[in-house]
């Protein structure tokens, strides 16, 4: 369990995210549609912040956006580093996705290697890493595999792997157990909490799960139902290292109240917004 | 869907025909019956061998042809120009296909020419390449390429416009540049309907060689067919569908098992 997937390599530098009166309008059927209204927010450096709203809100355009992937239409991006001074570079990023999105034609070690392949790192070299990734997501003994042979809670260790291997600055994190059963999800999020807290890296969790966020986050940004619009603020006080046994404190049931009265009224919103929409 | 059974997966496909051993032989018995009722039939109504040699007729022709004909150069020389220019239209068309998928310019351009070419029957053109090309050797190998190129060409383009747009992000995430995309993502990903292009493609390169064979009528299978016809040599006819015909079964086998290889990729 060495190597540099737990301590960040030399000269990496986890940033704070910082979005500022960021807006996204979009052209459908000749109209202009808000769908991400004046956005305040910080991912603290070093920090896991989560970002939770009914569906369609926006917040996986807001991940697009800190990707940089998408331009917002107003507003700033940026990445400031521990001197407090905005970055020379853009961090290195890595993404894990809620589909997965492997490569099906690659092995899971050509998978895992791939970041590593397009930036020209020898094959040898890459297979040591894309191994030792695999290990660290308790997949040693499957590099010769397909994808297609696995099942869906150990494709997104793949994915896990594949994103760690690059050994990113700021972690993204895209629904990444929204497409697992609900035991394969309480692992993963145990795992994936305490690699994240070894690593130290900036962290943003995309969600649609109180618990996940809770969990997971030292922050949670509520969003509310489209245009999205920063609900709250949420502040999670619990100790490290969570596991599910957090959910037994007293705090946790406060914070998941909080944060399920916050989604409640938006989800209730949207509902009869389409149903209006409807009429 | 994904986590299915294997063998609720076999269940739900249809009875696939040839394959089992018993089906096999079954098969095998029908044509050995057909051949037997072909030869007793010709004999007891004792029809000309002009119109319908007998199958042992056939046979001895056949014999004849490869052993003492050199039929086996004309068989090696149709093979040289289909899979010749085979091959030429294979690079061609994955290429244009590919081009085509990534630049929307060269699309809209591509697409006019295509769709004018792609209706018109190919054999067609035999006449038109003929004053161009003479009829040896490029002539052979421009008229199979062409067969092969426009199924090729939409296959691939096919092929890469059904490719995951998350495996694209995914590959852009992980630093991949546009280049590396269409060399490591839209290429492999397109390879399962690239080879559905080259299986029909394959198939209009063979119809197209013989029948060139045919109008020029010197060297191949083509010819050694149409000039069986023109001196009535009914026997060499036959034989030479018997060759043409187990080609065509060497050929599907062989992309059978080609397919098999890229099964993985369809996981």
């Amino acid at each position: 369990m060495g190597g540099n997937l737990q301590t960040s390599s030399e000269g990496a530098v986890h940033p704070e995210i910082r979005l500022e009166g960021v807006s996204l309008v979009y052209e459908a059927g000749g109209s202009q549609v808000l769908a991400l209204d004046d956005l305040h927010c910080r991912f603290a450096a070093g920090r896991v912040t989560a970002i939770i709203g009914p569906s369609g809100c926006g917040k996986s355009t807001m991940l697009q956006i800190t990707r940089g992937f998408m331009p917002a239409s107003r507003g700033t991006l940026s990445f400031v580093g521990p001197d407090g001074q905005p970055m020379p570079r853009p961090p290195r990023m890595a993404t894990v996705w809620q589909s997965f999105n492997l490569f099906p034609w690659r092995t899971i070690e050509d998978n895992v290697a791939f970041g590593l392949e397009m930036a020209g790192m020898p094959a040898a070299q890459r297979r040591v890493r894309a191994h030792e990734a695999l290990r660290m997501v308790d997949l040693g003994g499957f590099e010769r595999k397909y994808p297609g042979q696995l099942s869906g809670g150990m494709r997104q260790r793949v994915g896990m792997a594949r994103a760690l291997v690059m050994d990113p600055e700021v972690l993204l994190l895209d629904e990444p157990f929204g497409a697992l059963d609900a035991q394969t999800r309480l692992v993963l999020q145990e795992q994936l909490a305490a690699m994240v807290e070894r690593t130290g890296k900036t962290v943003l969790l995309i969600t649609h799960s109180i618990e996940e966020a809770v969990l997971l986050a030292d922050t949670v940004y509520v969003l509310t139902a489209r245009p999205g619009r920063v609900a709250a603020e949420v502040q999670i006080d619990l100790p490290k290292p969570r596991s599910i046994a957090s959910t037994h404190d007293a705090r946790y049931a406060g914070y998941f109240e909080r944060i399920y009265g916050l989604l409640k009224s938006e989800v209730l919103r949207s509902m009869h917004g389409e149903a209006g929409g409807q009429a | 869907m994904r986590d299915r059974t294997p063998e609720g997966d076999v269940a739900l496909r249809p009875v696939r025909t040839g394959t089992a051993p018993a089906d096999r032989i079954t098969g095998w018995i029908a044509v050995a019956v057909f051949l037997l009722a072909w030869e007793l039939l010709c004999r007891a109504l004792d029809v000309s061998s002009l119109y319908l040699p007998r199958p042992t007729q056939v046979a001895v022709a056949l014999y004849d042809l490869f052993v003492h004909k050199q039929a086996l150069s004309d068989l090696a020389v149709t093979l040289y120009r289909i899979f010749g220019g085979f091959a030429i239209g294979m690079v061609f068309g994955v290429a244009l296909g590919l081009a085509m998928a990534v630049s929307r310019r060269l699309q809209s351009i591509a697409d006019v020419f295509i769709a004018a070419l792609y209706p018109l029957p190919k054999i067609t053109l035999i006449p038109l390449l003929i004053i161009w090309l003479g009829t040896g050797g490029p002539f052979m190998l421009t008229i199979s390429a062409l067969g092969a190129l426009f199924p090729v060409i939409i296959n691939t383009l096919l092929g890469v416009r059904q490719c995951d747009p998350g495996l694209v992000m995914t590959a852009r995430d992980l630093g991949a540049s546009e280049r590396q995309i269409v060399r490591h993502v839209l290429l492999p990903a397109a390879i399962p309907s690239v080879f559905a292009g080259a299986r029909l493609g394959l198939g209009v390169s063979i119809i197209l060689v013989v029948a060139a064979e045919m109008v020029v009528g010197k060297l191949g299978l083509g010819a050694r067919l149409y000039l069986a016809g023109q001196v009535l040599e009914t026997e060499t006819v036959f034989a030479v569908l018997v060759v043409l015909a187990a080609l065509g079964i060497a050929v599907t086998k062989a992309l059978d098992a080609v397919d098999a290889l890229t099964g993985k990729w369809r996981a």
